[in-house]
């Protein structure tokens, strides 16, 4: 009895050294001090002479199997452990203030961007990590010669992040980076509340990395990515969208015609501010803004080629007067308001969609309504994603815009 | 062994569900894609139904024979020799089978979250963890399952519903897809999805076993449902947030899924933590069936009382067949290729027998 008992006890011992060693996961055991945090990356095109910047880490020199691929310049904002201030009342003490002491810019050159950032970790010691990847920041020359290699890295990797944002600035991307906004001490991350608060502003429709990967796989439609610039005092400002065709950036439009685009899709909350202008007189313009819209996009076919009725419904409040020649005491100033908002509202979103035909850049999704919605025609005539961008340049959108306004704040006139 | 008839109906289905419910959920909306595009749904749809009928026959048979298993009724149906072949390569499909999920678990384990474990160890510590717990009886077995089910069905629903609010209509009209029902790639597709529900084939264990067999079919019923409506809600979803062209670019779209889903007020930004917790579950559970139903039909096979001495016995063919391999691409072409020779045994074997003793007047004693 007792001679059993110890032989199970043993056994079961046995059993528990046996599995416990494996169960720990010490091979993937990674200290938070022993990692290099990456917050923000940013992508520039480089002039070939900067080869010489790079020493051979993962080729030789002049080794590389595609000789005249373009080099890129790949920058990290990389987290300091133990800087950055955990929360609201701990600041002050750590950096001194601002957002300097918080990150770390490093650059490097490459000639793809794994290609770059090994490079990278030859010069820094902690292994670089991108489960907290918020921020990318491409060049639009970079974007404009075309982004497989980036999408494919960031899709492969498995620790990035769909929810991150990926912005193209306008001139150097490698500037972006090394700004340091004061309202926030983590550059990155004021970069990521600069476009999050768009989205709650309304001034930008909700784009994360992984809707533009989505938009640029899909055949009826092209990606867009926030187009963002530098300004003086290191903030940075939405200048408009940059429009994609497959990977590459084939334009940018104004910060209005965001607007627009939100108009032609219905997304809320409705951020822009419009001036109407009532009857022939410019003095007499209002400012108003949109609180909510709905819209619906209807596919047909006319002629042998797809036709779109875009309806869209917008409610609108006035927000400024410029000048006391008049007054908007009464429904009917409100209805001529409305008429002519409707006018300027439908050219803006024709302009918009004109310039996307010529750049064969269906970032709207026109051709995902004839894909789910006439599918037959699809079938038939297009099928491609290249057909569809040929295609697109010549369909016709109407625009049927019908406005109601509501309020017109605390004035009485 | 004689008196262990204590699995109720609930409890079988719950065993069937968590059976389903498996390594497979990862890679299923890319292969639905492959074959329907934007009418990945309906692919998956077709294929439950279709797996449906290979589980309705294993329920008949059960029910008709209910207190064999299929390594004992088909000797009675076919003759003996007959059976015991079929028999064999029935449990060698399965310890296959058992050795191609602990492969895929390591490898999504592997690449997605402990890049550094060797890929031995991960699978080595899941076939452990398989093999000790089939060292229990049947009825243990089926409360193993029965604590699990809730775990996996209802955090794999929540994400899903999450997800839901990224969703696209769009994304999947039409309902049928862009492409033509007749190609190869539709018909393999749907083959490949049916595949991944072959541990259902576990239910010709535990009728046996079942308090009321009569009920086996019932329990069928309610697991396909069960299941099939999670796998198809799971695709729907998928393709509805990422479109039908973006997954064809995902390995794992149900992970990508899971990643980009947070939890309401940013409590949790991503996702694929807990879901990977829940799957992780999911796989034992799948691992835990095929790898019981290899052993316990081997020892009937054999005429033998017990089946735990299989349990470590094959581990390590299972294991060395769980390496052979030699890439991630190379395992999913073996996986799919062989799940769909697979439904030989799970659904054309069956229906076989079940015609024949229709044909023959076979029937198990009550």
């Amino acid at each position: 009895m007792f001679a059993a008992r110890t032989a199970k006890t043993i056994k079961l011992l046995l059993v528990i050294f046996m599995v416990v060693p494996v169960l720990t996961g010490c091979w993937d055991r990674l200290e938070i001090e022993e990692r290099a945090v990456v917050l923000g990356i940013s992508v520039d095109l480089e002039k070939p002479e900067a080869a010489k910047e790079e020493s051979d880490v993962s080729h030789l020199r002049g080794a590389f199997p595609v000789p005249h691929q373009r080099l890129l310049r790949v920058a990290v904002q990389i987290a300091l452990p133990g800087r950055i201030p955990l929360g609201p009342g701990e600041g002050g003490g750590g950096g001194g203030g601002g957002s300097e002491g918080t990150v770390w810019v490093i650059d490097v050159v490459g000639h793809t961007l794994d290609d770059a950032l090994m490079n990278l970790q030859q010069q820094v010691s902690g292994r670089i990590f991108f489960g907290h990847l918020r921020v990318i920041v491409v060049s639009e020359a970079f974007a404009r010669h075309g982004m497989q290699n980036l999408n494919d890295y960031l899709r492969r990797n498995p620790e990035v992040r769909r929810m991150a944002w990926m912005m193209i600035s306008k001139g150097s991307a490698l500037e972006v980076m090394k700004a340091a906004p004061e309202l926030e001490r983590v550059p990155s991350l004021y970069l990521m509340s600069t476009l999050d608060n768009a989205v709650r502003l309304g001034k930008f429709p909700v784009n994360y990395v992984g809707m533009f990967w989505s938009n640029t796989s899909k055949k009826g439609q092209e990606a867009f990515l926030p187009y963002v610039e530098i300004h003086k005092e290191q903030n940075i400002q939405v200048k408009g969208m940059a429009i994609f065709k497959n990977d590459n950036m084939v334009g940018s439009t104004m910060p209005f015609d965001i607007a627009s685009y939100m108009v032609v899709k219905g997304i809320n909350p409705a951020g822009y501010r419009g001036f109407v202008p009532i009857g022939s007189n410019p003095e007499q313009t209002v400012t108003i803004y949109a609180t909510s819209r709905k819209s619906s996009i209807k596919a047909s076919i006319r002629n042998g080629k797809p036709y779109f009725k875009v309806s869209v419904f917008t409610e609108i409040n006035m927000e400024e007067k410029i000048s006391e020649q008049f007054s908007v005491n009464s429904s009917e100033v409100l209805k001529e308001i409305e008429d002519n908002n409707r006018r300027a509202l439908t050219k803006a979103c024709e302009n918009l969609i004109e310039k996307t035909q010529k750049a064969q850049s269906d970032i709207f999704g026109f051709g995902e309504y004839v894909r789910a919605k006439l599918p037959n025609y699809w079938n038939k005539k297009v099928i491609t994603k290249e057909a569809w961008q040929k295609m697109y340049q010549d369909v016709d959108v109407e625009i049927a815009i019908s406005t109601r306004m509501r309020r017109v704040g605390m004035k009485a006139k | 062994m004689k008196d262990e008839r204590q699995i109720t109906a609930i409890q079988s289905a719950a065993i069937l569900v968590s059976t389903i419910i498996g390594v497979g959920v990862l890679a299923l909306p890319l292969f639905a894609v492959r074959a329907g595009e934007s009418g990945a749904p309906l692919v998956t749809v077709v294929s439950v139904l279709l797996a449906f009928v290979g589980l309705a026959v294993i329920s008949l048979l059960g029910m008709r024979f209910p207190n064999k298993s299929i390594t004992q009724y088909s000797e009675d149906i076919i003759g003996k020799w007959p059976g015991r072949i079929g028999s064999a390569l029935i449990i060698a499909y399965f310890a296959v089978l058992s050795a191609l999920t602990a492969r895929e678990f390591g490898e999504v384990v592997i690449t997605s979250v402990l890049t550094r474990t060797p890929l031995e160890v991960t699978v080595i510590v899941m076939l452990l963890l398989a093999a000790l717990a089939t060292r229990n009886s049947v009825t243990t077995f089926a409360y193993i399952h029965h604590f699990y089910f809730p775990l996996l069905l209802f955090p794999a629903l929540l994400i899903v519903a999450l997800s839901l609010k990224n969703a696209e209509g769009l994304n999947l009209q039409p309902m049928w897809g862009n492409v033509s029902w007749v190609r190869p790639e539709m018909v393999e597709g749907i083959l490949t999805i049916t595949a991944l529900f072959q541990g259902s084939f576990i239910m010709t264990t535990v009728i046996p076993a079942m308090r009321r067999p009569e009920k086996a079919l019932t329990a069928s019923a309610w697991a396909m449902l069960i299941a099939g409506g999670l796998y198809v809600t799971i695709v729907a979803a998928t393709v509805g947030v990422f479109g039908s062209e973006e997954i064809k670019n995902l390995l794992w779209p149900t992970l990508e899924l899971a990643k980009g889903t947070s939890l309401p007020a940013n409590v949790l930004e991503r996702l694929d933590a807990a879901f990977l917790a829940v799957w992780v579950t999911a796989v034992f559970t799948t691992l835990f069936s095929s790898y019981f139903f290899t052993i316990k039909e081997a020892s009937k096979l054999f005429r033998l009382g017990d089946h735990k001495m299989f349990s470590f016995f094959l581990l390590p063919a299972v294991y060395v067949m769980a390496m052979l391999p030699r890439s991630i691409l190379h395992m999913y072409e073996i996986i799919e290729n062989f799940g769909r020779i697979g439904l030989i045994f799970t659904i054309a074997y069956p229906l076989m027998l079940w015609l024949i003793a229709l044909v023959r007047r076979k029937r198990g004693s009550q």
